[in-house]
């Protein structure tokens, strides 16, 4: 079984794109991220005095393996679901939020970033990225991988891996 | 950074994020076994020999004995086919027994398993009652074993009391239905062999879908 996966095609991927750049801006975080659950980055933000962030699909992967064990550890407490992470360090935070049930938000920020602000400000941003993610789901069966696609691939995985 | 083309998403590579090029698929592969049969000795094979281009930071949650702890995972990317960035993630899941709560978040939205068997005579019993964990993980996703690639990987053949690879398989695998791989992870025998044979099915299945 293959899940279904979020999709972000040009317009969704440019709303998504632009709820993240308005959450950097009011909230002076530094990087923001949508991630599917199994820790792929679908978008990725970043404030412009930022400095280079980190690996995006190692952190992106973290912090999706890390939910999945707060939710976990939730359900062994016999609740639903916690609510958000946040995590702070001496100079920077994070914090990550539920999407529906496909996706998360992640946002990371200095700490002269009110956490209150990002709070805030990332919970409005849930609300439409859970509008937009929701009508991006789609069945792999709908993405266009035929058997040109997969021979193609095919010819790539002997080219990387050898013969 | 200006505004992103339509026909741009997103891609990421090791040292930096360059945005954003087409429409990108990833699929996500799974190593499986129980402890000690070299699953993440095959991810270090594989991260020490793909070309710098193209591949992610190896992340290892790991004990200070370097047992798994959650998992290891490593961005491997393929290229571009056909306007799509192809990218596999993997993934090895901690094999000793009492793990078994974090090996079963890592299977969601699995793809594809290799399963690493261990040729010890003393583990037969471990590949047995961990091939018997990875059904029934499955299961709690609604997977049936028989509904996604795995390939089976006989695993530390350089030992000099390895099983022969008919009792492996009769413990694992008694129908024979699974691809088998004779391994040798520590100096990369194949380790490649295993993961194109997954990769393969993997693709095909995508393909057949749709
Ligand atoms: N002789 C031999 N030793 C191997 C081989 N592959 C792995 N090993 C050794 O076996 C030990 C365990 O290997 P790992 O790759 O850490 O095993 P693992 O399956 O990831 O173990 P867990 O993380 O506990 O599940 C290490 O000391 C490896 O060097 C092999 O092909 N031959
Ligand atoms: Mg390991």
């Amino acid at each position: 079984m293959v899940e279904p996966a979020i999709a972000l095609f040009g317009g969704a991927f440019e709303k998504a794109s632009r709820v993240l750049e308005e959450l950097l801006r009011e909230s002076g975080a530094r990087y923001a991220l949508l991630l599917d659950r199994k820790g792929f980055v679908l978008v990725h933000r970043e404030a412009l005095w930022a400095p280079r962030p980190p690996a995006l699909d190692s952190l992106a992967t973290l912090v999706a393996g890390n939910a999945a064990a707060t939710q976990a550890l939730a359900k062994m407490l016999g609740e639903p679901r916690f609510n958000e992470l946040l995590h702070q360090g001496s100079t920077h935070g994070m914090y990550a939020e539920e999407v529906g049930d496909l996706a998360l938000l992640v946002v990371i920020f200095d700490n002269s970033a009110p956490v209150g602000r990002i709070k805030l400000f990332g919970k409005r941003a849930v609300q439409s990225l859970e509008v937009i993610t929701r009508d991006s789901v789609v069945n792999p069966g709908t993405l266009e991988i035929d058997s040109e696609y997969r021979d193609g691939a095919s010819a790539l995985l002997d080219e990387l891996f050898g013969n | 950074m200006g505004p992103v083309p339509s026909w741009m998403s997103y891609l990421v590579t090791n040292m930096s994020t360059i945005n954003f090029a087409a429409r990108e698929i990833n699929f996500k592969i799974v190593y499986y076994g129980p402890g000690m049969s070299g699953k993440t000795t095959n991810l270090r094979w594989v991260f020490q020999q793909v070309p710098q281009n193209r591949k992610g930071e190896l992340v290892s949650l790991a004990t200070e004995d370097e047992r798994t702890l959650f998992f290891d995972f490593l961005p491997v990317d393929l290229g571009e086919v056909k306007g799509f960035k192809t990218r596999f993630h993997l993934y090895t899941v901690p094999g000793q027994v009492f793990y078994n709560a974090s090996r079963k978040l890592i299977l969601r939205g699995v793809d594809g398993l290799v399963f690493v068997a261990d040729s010890a005579p003393n583990r037969l019993r471990a590949n047995a009652e961990s091939m018997r964990n990875l059904r029934e993980n499955l299961a709690e996703y609604g997977i049936r074993a028989e509904d996604i690639p795995i390939v089976l990987q006989a695993n530390k053949r350089d030992t000099l009391d390895a099983l022969p690879l008919e009792m492996i398989q009769a413990v694992i695998d008694p129908e024979q239905r699974l691809p088998i791989f004779e391994a040798v992870a520590t100096n990369g025998a194949g380790v490649f062999e295993t993961l194109k044979a997954v990769s393969r099915q993997v693709l095909s299945r995508v393909a057949a879908a749709s």
